[in-house]
């Protein structure tokens, strides 16, 4: 009875690992590294993940850092530093698994890439950015599909590639989900009993995955490293949507009708950037390695999913807060579109 | 040997293709190919390109049944005599058998309501036409209850409660060459004549193009496939393509020089019954994954080189289905002369 015991403990501790996520302070990557740690805790691995900067600064007061409890009490560590310095900030503890869910730029990676293989790291995984990949006419951007040759991420990419013999990247584009530390859909509900001002067409598409579906597939790299090895994996949903139907869909879950306008950021005079929170252009990229090579399958619904952040929304009391539509306005006004007062 | 009637209207499809296809991919099923017409047309068409021996070869293994299709009578008597397996209806809209060792494969969007007695096997091709903010159209949404698509046809509903052992086929655009259908011809038509190229609005609507080769490919694939039974599977194209990137990738086919686009808002004009544009003014794509990963099919053409094809073998040697028409052009083009004058 017991050596039966003592044989399922050993092959339980074989595959269970190690994992060390070093972690942006900031954006909508934020979350990303808050469910991967929670999905690793409840698979039995152990996780250590490290945040840039100082535990007591004001950026801790936002989600998902004012959640780490949720990491710690499922058995996980916290510690916060600088990536350059992180082999004194681990305390020269040992990992099996990196992911670096931090840096934009060989810069600010490298150490980490150099010190993880230094202390013996086997897999070491990148968030990189679906934002590499060079537009097309044909989409959507498959893994494997031309990037863009100066952008900081593939830098990275390369050189991860050169100092590891098994890694993944993994590309994502934007993401829903409690805990997360930039705007999505909040926009949308932002916009209850406004018009939506949408740049262009409405017909762009875009991809917009639950943030779960992100950490599932990060999981699976780590407890299938041989599939998941010298990959590039689209960090996707399984669907695209348009932005006109992210509106709509917005509007659905919030159970309330919605009036879409469009313009031409330069006809207004409005930077398109700042007043709408998506690519103004098809920004498509699909999932195909990930199903693939790692069996993954997306369980991203935004309609179920939306009124589920709605209600979310609404419990926090973000749909009583005071807000400003400056360059919502200006765009309306040189629309000569009402806004109801 | 298994016995195939392909019961054919005059004007069809690149039938001569597919059969060719069917014969050359059964030589190893062993399947033998009647053509089933009113004989008003030669069945067989020598596919540019082949050669005079491949195609006398083929031409002399293929039977013809003359007779109208529209007597039903006629066709249920002698296909029972004739004691076929599998009978291919192009139409679909009217399928009978009253032999109970029938397959059926049907090619065309399905739209009106079957009659299948007692059949055996039925291959369906047929289209989904619904417009959606959620793309890319995939086989599950018809088949799940929660879906928004759910908008399973008639015959496939049909099919499954019949008992029929069946395999649906749903292409998006054919195109290639002996295309009955003017998809790429409209374009090259512009071409050829130096003319700028009419979009309708943005021209970042998302079509998808299927070269009937590789649709040739998945029937031949599918027939007594056990994978394929009771499945349906998009075939089509790996990459999407937008309605101005078709044009330059026409271009491209051709050796034409990059077209000068214009776009128009078809709301502004009265084009009677002529149609504009070929294609439909909205996003409509599907993912071609559950063909590659069941039946390990896999397009042979990606666009340009599948227009290449296309170009080469039909358009360039001086053939095409329908004369070109630019009197819809000309009203555009005078209304946007008209405006900036």
């Amino acid at each position: 009875m017991s050596c039966l015991r003592w044989i399922s403990y050993g092959a339980a501790a074989a595959d269970k690992k190690k994992v060390f996520i070093l972690n942006t302070n900031s954006g909508g990557h934020a979350v990303i590294g808050f469910y991967f740690a929670k999905e690793l805790l409840g698979s039995g691995h152990e996780v250590t993940i490290m945040t840039v900067g100082d535990e007591g600064s004001d950026k801790m007061k936002k989600p998902p850092f004012n959640r780490f409890s949720e990491i710690t009490s499922a058995g996980g560590k916290t510690v916060w530093g600088d990536p350059a310095d992180v082999g004194n900030v681990v305390a020269g503890a040992t990992f099996d698994v990196v992911l670096d869910n931090n840096g934009k730029d060989l810069d600010t990676v490298r150490p980490v890439i150099d010190w993880a293989k230094s202390s013996g790291v086997k897999h070491f995984l990148f968030i990189s950015s679906a934002g590499i990949y060079k537009p097309t006419d044909e989409p959507p951007h498959v893994e494997g599909d031309v990037v863009k040759a100066d952008a900081g991420h593939v830098g990275v990419e390369k050189y991860i590639a050169e100092v590891f013999g098994s890694w993944a990247v993994f590309r994502p584009q934007y993401m829903i989900g409690s805990g997360n530390n930039k705007d999505c859909e909040e926009w949308f509900f932002d916009h209850k009993n406004r018009p939506v001002p949408i740049p262009g067409s409405g017909m762009q598409l875009t991809n917009i995955a639950h943030v779960r579906d992100l950490s599932s597939m990060l999981t699976l790299a780590v407890e299938k490293p041989e599939a998941a090895s010298c990959n590039i994996f689209n960090c996707v949903s399984n669907r695209t949507v348009t932005l006109d139907g992210m509106a709509r869909l917005c509007a659905e879950a919030a159970g309330l009708p919605v009036e879409i306008v469009h313009y031409d950021p330069k006809a207004v005079g409005a930077d398109a950037k700042k007043a709408f929170p998506f690519r103004n252009m098809h920004f498509y990229a699909e999932p195909r390695a990930p199903k693939d090579r790692l069996g993954w399958e997306g369980t991203t619904n935004l309609q179920d999913d939306l009124k589920e952040r709605f209600k979310e929304y609404v419990k926090i009391g973000r749909d009583k807060k005071p807000m400003q539509f400056e360059i919502d306005d200006k765009i309306l006004e040189a629309l000569k579109v009402p806004v109801a007062v | 040997m298994a016995k195939l009637v392909v019961l054919q209207p005059t004007k069809q499809p690149p039938i001569s293709l597919l059969s060719s296809s069917l014969s050359n991919g059964t030589k190893l099923c062993q399947i033998q190919v009647t053509l089933f017409t009113r004989g008003k047309a030669p069945v067989t068409q020598q596919l540019p390109g082949e050669s005079d021996s491949d195609y006398s070869d083929f031409k002399s293994k293929v039977l013809h049944l003359k007779r109208d299709r529209q007597d039903s009578e006629f066709v249920k008597s002698s296909l029972s005599a004739e004691g076929y397996d599998v009978v291919y209806d192009i139409n679909g809209t009217r399928l009978l058998a009253s032999n109970s060792q029938y397959r059926f494969i049907c090619l065309k969007p399905v739209s009106k309501r079957c009659q299948y007695h007692t059949l055996h096997d039925c291959i369906l091709f047929c289209c989904i036409n619904l417009k959606s903010d959620i793309l890319p159209h995939c086989e599950v949404d018809a088949v799940d209850p929660k879906s928004r698509h759910k908008g399973k046809l008639n015959t496939e509903s049909l099919l499954e409660t019949s008992g029929v052992n069946w395999t649906s086929l749903r292409p998006v655009y054919i195109y290639g060459p002996l295309n009955y259908n003017p998809v790429e011809e409209w374009v090259f038509h512009h071409l050829k004549a130096g003319r700028p190229i009419p979009i309708r609005n943005s021209g970042v609507q998302i079509t998808q193009l299927g070269h009937v080769k590789d649709l040739a490919t998945a029937f031949v694939q599918v027939l007594g496939n056990e994978k394929a039974s009771k499945q349906v599977f998009n075939i089509s194209g790996e990459k999407y393509i937008t309605f101005d990137g078709l044009a330059k990738a026409c271009a491209k086919a051709g050796g034409f020089p990059e077209p000068e686009i214009i776009h128009y808002n078809p709301k502004e004009f009265d084009f009677g019954k002529k149609k504009a544009f070929p294609f439909r003014d909205q996003h409509f794509f599907a993912s071609v994954e559950k063909a590659k990963h069941v039946l390990g099919w896999k397009p042979e053409f990606d666009l340009v080189e599948g227009l290449t094809d296309s170009y080469n073998l039909d358009f360039s040697r001086g053939t095409y289905r329908k004369e070109a028409d630019f009197s819809t052009d000309d009203m555009i083009l005078n209304k946007s002369f008209a405006l900036q004058s």
